[in-house]
């Protein structure tokens, strides 16, 4: 009787062991599945409030960095200004006309938290609702794009990044426009894959890699990286394309969120023609 | 008895502090990522049965969770190692039994013991959390890889960690 109760015991806690493991793996899964987290994180209150604390004294050692590279950013713009042309034809003259409208915003956020040696990486952002980042967003630095925000508190924002198991973000080819969705294998954080690049496709390494623009949340031709190793496994008839990222994703410091008005209307058009598949 | 747990709480609220904050940001390569927190579960008293021993871990991993955006996998990690303290503290047990008045750390038990018992425990975590976190048979290299290359770094801050907060039971 005393063994049986005694086995029981034991018995007990394999059963209560087993249940939360069941627990904390389906928080897991669910957080792989879903472009929603659904934990705990570095956006909420508490965990946000001592990261950004942190962050306070640990931004202060890349500041020398991240001036030079803001610096070489605002230069670039500069040199983009009507004031750095030569004017050819002095007869040109500037019009307010309606021709464009504003499509895109960019809402600036410094990385407080960040991650590149998991099999899924994330970034804190020290931006939030009251800021206008909404999940869902594109997130880009002047290299090139860095993920989309998963999980937005009022002050700051989670962000997926390149570095992840089902990021599944859509590009092509600068040069052709073939496109095709972006994986991640989990074994080098400057490397990532083209899945699904058949023969007949010409795609020769040193090509630029950029986004399609599709489901508004990047815009069109932003740098992804660029092509450098293209092999061939026998039997199949698809090419194995590594992708060297644009961006140095352990140093990211200076982001920009992507606001796009126009998402909306480009997402309602397109869900009168295709159903949605799955979590997409 | 009651100081012994307030003790316990501001060791736990420290751990999860330096893991999130401090540990968390040494990122050398992809195959090192340091994880001091299982420190919390390795010095808990000898007699410590399995279910507290669990239900501090899942509390553990999910503020270690929280803070490093892992969703759960440093939890059952954690979960796996506080279910088999017990069991494993009674294989390695020295022949005289445990003096329950001790603690399980280097300065109590020696370096051999506490070599053994927690290369041991943090082994099993670590290759439980990158086996759960790459969860590919054809990355096992990879995973076996960053278990060592991490397990070798986590010793040896636990270890330092000892050195720092703690002092011998008895002097």
């Amino acid at each position: 009787m005393r063994r049986l109760l005694q086995f029981l015991k034991k018995f007990r806690d394999f059963i209560i062991f087993l249940l939360l493991q069941a627990f904390v793996l389906s928080l897991f899964i669910n957080s792989k599945n879903y472009h929603k987290a659904q934990m705990v994180n570095t956006s909420s209150g508490v965990v946000g409030w001592f990261i950004e604390k942190k962050h306070n004294i640990t931004r202060h050692f890349h500041l020398g960095e991240a001036n030079d590279s803001l610096a070489i950013e605002n230069a670039e713009l500069r040199s983009q200004l009507p004031e750095s042309f030569y004017k050819l034809q002095d007869r040109i003259y500037y019009i307010n006309d309606t021709l464009y409208e504003q499509q895109y915003e960019y809402i600036p956020a410094q990385v407080i938290n960040s991650s590149d040696n998991r099999r899924n990486n994330y970034f804190t952002l020290n931006k939030g609702t009251k800021s206008g980042v909404q999940e869902g967003m594109g997130v880009i630095t002047k290299e090139g794009i860095v993920g989309f925000v998963v999980d937005a508190s009022p002050h700051y924002a989670i962000v997926r990044s390149v570095l992840s198991e089902n990021i599944n973000i859509s590009v092509k080819l600068r040069r052709n426009n073939e496109h095709w969705p972006l994986k991640w294998n989990g074994k080098d954080n400057s490397i990532v894959q083209l899945n699904g690049v058949t023969h007949d496709i010409d795609i020769r390494e040193g090509d630029t890699v950029v986004t399609r623009g599709n489901k508004g949340m990047f815009p069109e031709n932003q740098t992804v990286g660029y092509v450098n190793e293209i092999s061939l496994t026998d039997g199949k008839s698809t090419k194995n394309v590594n992708v060297k990222l644009a961006v140095d994703f352990s140093s990211v410091y200076y982001v920009y969120v992507v606001q796009n008005f126009l998402k909306e209307e480009q997402l309602t058009l397109e869900g009168d023609l295709f159903k949605p598949k799955g979590d997409e | 008895m009651n100081n012994t747990w307030v003790k316990y709480a501001l060791v736990f609220v420290l751990v999860v502090l330096i893991q999130g904050l401090v540990v968390n940001n040494i990122q050398l390569s992809e195959y090192v990522m340091p994880m001091v927190y299982p420190i919390m579960i390795l010095l808990l008293p000898f007699n410590q049965n399995a279910l507290t021993s669990m239900l501090i871990a899942l509390v553990l991993g999910l503020c270690v969770d929280a803070f490093s955006d892992t969703f759960g996998i440093h939890a059952s990690a954690a979960l796996l190692i506080g279910y088999v303290r017990p069991t494993l503290l009674k294989y390695i047990q020295p022949k005289e039994g445990y003096d329950t008045s001790l603690l399980p750390t280097v300065h109590d038990m020696g370096f051999v013991w506490f070599g053994l018992y927690a290369s041991i425990m943090l082994l099993i975590h670590h290759l439980w959390f990158f086996s759960i976190e790459v969860f590919r048979l054809d990355l096992i290299l990879l995973i076996l890889g960053k278990t060592f290359m991490s397990f070798v770094m986590s010793i040896g801050l636990i270890v330092l960690f000892q050195f720092i907060f703690y002092k011998p039971s008895r002097s």
